[in-house]
């Protein structure tokens, strides 16, 4: 049985204890997903499993759970989407008790920003594009008559490339076959890049970028670690935090301030910059957090439901903080 | 006026000339997007594409600066403070060039709120006055886009001064106003001859590009029929995660926000755009909001579009650009929401429930 | 755009932000008053009940809105007077300054460090010492430019079209 019809199967038995069973099918056309919300059985036939399955579904958990009546929530989650809930567990913001989590082991996701430029690389138009099969580390993309055939690790989200979580976490149910680990790097060739410029031609990239910025709190909102949802700092009068220009400067504190709200929390989903409209290399930001809680507190993020974030806790001597010389 | 003819390298050289009088938003490249940027000597326009965000920030700017203040105290009498106030207007002239037909056109929606018999917004009409438009003809058609749908075509000139018709080595101008007639006399633009009648070839290929019209007539009535139906909403909105891409990369959305930035004793007055999917829109000084979930939200945002604004201006306040769709971080489809209402079926119990 | 080799001979104040506890950092900060140490003035402090309430986008803020530096201090950790608000800030502002590169900001204009009240000297040398950083940086970039068509932006899309291809902000199709 393929994962896809074990994964059916599993929700198929579990759906009559669950207010709505959480997962993806295909989206407006051939090249992309959209999250489905399964409430009767039919809708399960609309169920897909694919590399184009990116959302990361737990963000919809913090409104469904808060919903007064609210029953027991069914999510499919991939190995990154499992560390939201653990992160989550262990913060008490989620009634887990309520939560049925279907896993799966998730071979990568494909990223449409990439895959397109490497299309027009090809002398094709994206919108050609008419149908994608993923046919293990390649990509085949008929397009115009022709069949392009790419590396997925050159069209997958630069998330997939250093996954070290493929396999989904602490879930109720698990479907197909476990995934083994290999990550295809350390460390994100574009963290890796970036680390090379000086501190200056950083400082004037960020200003550069954040211009385009609108503001649109895409990236917080498709968070899934994001859970003060409508009374978030960032648009409260008061007290205000960030203008309501949409300077550079403005900008870039609104990254600030959703950084340093997921110190400790991060997940590195990605989901982020993949929702960003205007495609803001903003998972910089993000995992250099998570490299430096990393470094300094030897804690990974959503690995372990019984942990306790870094950051809510302290250690009275720390193993790799020095008391400063001055 | 004739056809004119325009070579690909001659328009960046047009533009060049361009920017020594007037402000020129052209598409570039913003590392991986292409937006609209002032055009400076030396940069290529990207005119071969839809730019991710609208060509509305050419006359409706993300920030506006209103006007200008500052509190001190009345040297006549020190018991009162007073307040200066600087309006800011803005002066100068501006081409927006490279936009798709679907953008300019949501020029027309803007017009009939901020530019109508009974209201004229200075800020708005003084930058309407001093733009113009010079969009470029559609000749790549997604599977986003709706255009055709919504009342418009891929070389539709409404809102735009000058219609640019990509043929094989550069464009065919058609002037579409009077001042766009001005524009064309720049010496870069030479006669058309037979490149119209390719141009006109290019036209028709790519309003045949696009799949069978869907008509969306009646849509308004279907959709106040589901007002009340709070089951329809939540189902439609399940996937929206109230985030504002759609807002604002949409051409024809026009909302704003007004606050005042001061820093001690002076600030400013600036106009935003606001976007009607954040809790914040209608949150009530008092604690209370008419939208508090995002099912009354997205009501309210199709309905806007799709129902009020059709039944106030007679059109249909969506240019089917599909900015929305493609950038909807869950894809969200207007399309299938709009086409949900119109095919809706009463179920046997609900008998005359409807409004 | 920044005057990071700050060959700044002027004795203009810079404006450094400073986060004291008030119980052992802004005591301390007296105790230097009151024996009339000199130090630089550019330090304007600002006082909260400990530095567990500091929050790093305090210092964030400050450093956005034009601060040149910004130097937090509070008791020594084991010597907290709420017993374990310094650990906490300890964490934070340890993370803030791993996390400061890769902004852009120079993690040297932001500091945190432990000041008793008794410590009145040791104010002093901090203060002096970080003042003294503070002025070798130079003022600080502060990030400029907002939508539209400032001028500004003309002038630096003019200054990244003559740079070419090698200017990083203009590197087309970053990964």
């Amino acid at each position: 049985m393929s994962t896809l019809e074990q994964l059916k199967d599993q929700i198929r038995k579990a759906l009559p204890d669950l207010d709505v069973v959480i997962g993806w099918e295909q989206g407006y056309d051939a090249m992309h997903a959209t999250p489905l919300y399964i409430r009767k059985e039919e809708d399960i036939d609309r169920l897909i499993w694919s590399p184009l399955c990116v959302h990361s579904l737990g963000t919809y958990l913090t409104g469904l759970t808060r919903t007064p009546g609210a029953g027991k929530i069914g999510l499919v989650v991939k190995g990154c989407d499992s560390r939201a809930i653990v992160q989550l567990t262990q913060e008490r913001m989620i009634p887990r008790e309520n939560i049925v989590l279907f896993g799966v082991g998730c071979t990568g996701c494909l990223s449409h920003a990439r895959l397109e430029y490497k299309v027009e690389q090809g002398g094709h138009y994206v919108e050609d594009m008419h149908s994608i099969t993923f046919k293990g580390d390649k990509v085949e993309v008929a397009v115009n008559g022709d069949v392009e055939t790419f590396d997925f690790d050159t069209v997958c989200l630069e998330k997939c490339l250093t996954c070290r979580f493929p396999n989904a976490i602490a879930t109720e149910h698990f479907a197909g076959e476990e995934v083994p680990v290999a990550p295809k790097c350390d460390k994100a060739p574009s963290l890796e890049a970036f680390e090379k410029l000086s501190l200056d031609e950083r400082f004037t990239f960020w200003q550069d970028q954040m211009r385009r910025c609108v503001r649109c709190y895409a990236c917080r909102n498709t968070c899934p670690m994001c859970v003060c949802r409508d009374h978030c700092i960032s648009t409260s009068r008061n007290p205000h935090w960030v203008s309501q220009e949409t300077s550079s400067a403005e900008n870039f504190m609104f990254q600030m301030i959703h950084t340093m709200h997921l110190a400790g929390r991060c997940i590195e989903c990605g989901e982020c910059q993949r929702a960003c409209p205007v495609d803001l290399p903003i998972m910089l930001f993000r995992r250099t957090m998570v490299h430096a809680v990393k470094n300094t507190f030897d804690y990974v993020s959503g690995a372990d439901p019984e942990a306790t974030p870094p950051l809510l806790t302290f250690k009275v001597e720390e193993d790799n903080i020095k008391e400063r010389g001055w | 006026m004739e056809a004119k003819f325009i070579s690909q390298d001659d328009t960046t050289l047009w533009l060049d000339e361009l920017a020594e009088r007037h402000v020129v938003l052209a598409p570039m490249w913003d590392n991986t997007v292409v937006t609209f940027r002032p055009h400076v000597k030396g940069r290529t326009p990207v005119l071969d594409r839809m730019p991710v965000l609208p060509p509305k920030e050419g006359v409706f700017p993300q920030n506006e600066m209103l006007l200008k203040y500052k509190h001190d105290k009345d040297p006549e009498n020190l018991d009162r403070t007073r307040v200066q106030v600087k309006e800011t207007l803005p002066q100068e002239t501006a081409v927006v060039v490279g936009a798709r037909p679907c953008g300019t056109r949501g020029m027309l929606v803007f017009d009939r709120v901020y530019n109508c018999e009974k209201i004229r917004d200075p800020y708005y009409v003084s930058r309407r006055e001093n733009t113009l438009f010079v969009t470029v003809a559609c000749t790549r058609i997604e599977s986003t886009c709706f255009c055709h749908d919504v009342g418009s075509h891929p070389a539709d000139t409404e809102g735009s001064d000058v219609l640019l018709v990509p043929v094989k080595g550069g464009y065919v101008a058609e002037a579409v106003t009077e001042r766009g007639e001005e524009l064309l006399k720049a010496s870069f633009f030479k006669s058309a001859a037979e490149k119209a009648q390719e141009a006109e070839g290019v036209k028709q290929a790519n309003r045949a590009k696009l799949p069978e019209p869907h008509d969306y007539a009646g849509s308004g009535e279907k959709l106040m029929a589901r007002f009340d139906d709070m089951e329809f909403w939540t189902e439609q909105s399940a996937k929206c995660i109230s985030c504002g891409a759609c807002t604002y990369l949409c051409p024809t959305c026009y909302c704003f926000n007004i606050t005042d930035d001061s820093v001690g004793l002076s600030g400013k007055r600036l106009r935003t755009w606001d976007n009607c999917m954040s809790f914040q829109f209608t949150l009530e000084g008092s604690g209370h909001n008419p939208r508090p979930t995002k099912a009354h939200r997205l009501r309210n945002r199709v309905n806007h579009k799709f129902a009020y604004y059709p039944e106030l201006h007679g059109v249909i306040a969506c240019c089917g650009c599909g900015r929305c769709i493609k950038s909807c971080p869950a894809s969200v489809d207007i399309r299938a929401i709009v086409k949900a209402a119109q095919n809706h079926t009463p179920k046997q119990e609900e008998g005359s429930d409807e409004r | 755009m920044s005057a990071r080799n700050g060959v700044l001979s002027d004795t203009r104040e810079l404006r450094v932000v400073g986060f004291l506890c008030n119980w052992c950092s802004y005591g301390g900060a007296d105790t230097a008053g009151v024996a009339r140490f000199e130090q630089p003035t550019d330090l304007r402090i600002i006082r909260v009940p400990c530095s567990g309430r500091i929050d790093p986008l305090f210092i964030m803020r400050a450093l956005v809105s034009g601060a040149d530096g910004v130097l937090v201090s509070g008791c020594h950790p084991r010597d907290c007077h709420y017993a374990e608000g310094n650990y906490y800030a300890r964490r934070r502002l340890e993370l803030l300054k791993q996390f400061l590169p890769i902004t852009g900001i120079d993690p040297q204009r932001f500091e945190y460090t432990w000041v008793s009240a008794s410590e009145g000297a040791r104010w002093q040398d901090v203060v002096t010492k970080f003042t003294n950083r503070i002025h070798e940086l130079g003022p600080a970039p502060r990030m400029q430019g907002g939508s539209g068509y400032d001028e500004l932006c003309l002038k630096q899309i003019e200054e990244g079209v003559k740079q070419g291809p090698s200017c990083p902000c203009h590197k087309e199709r970053a990964l």
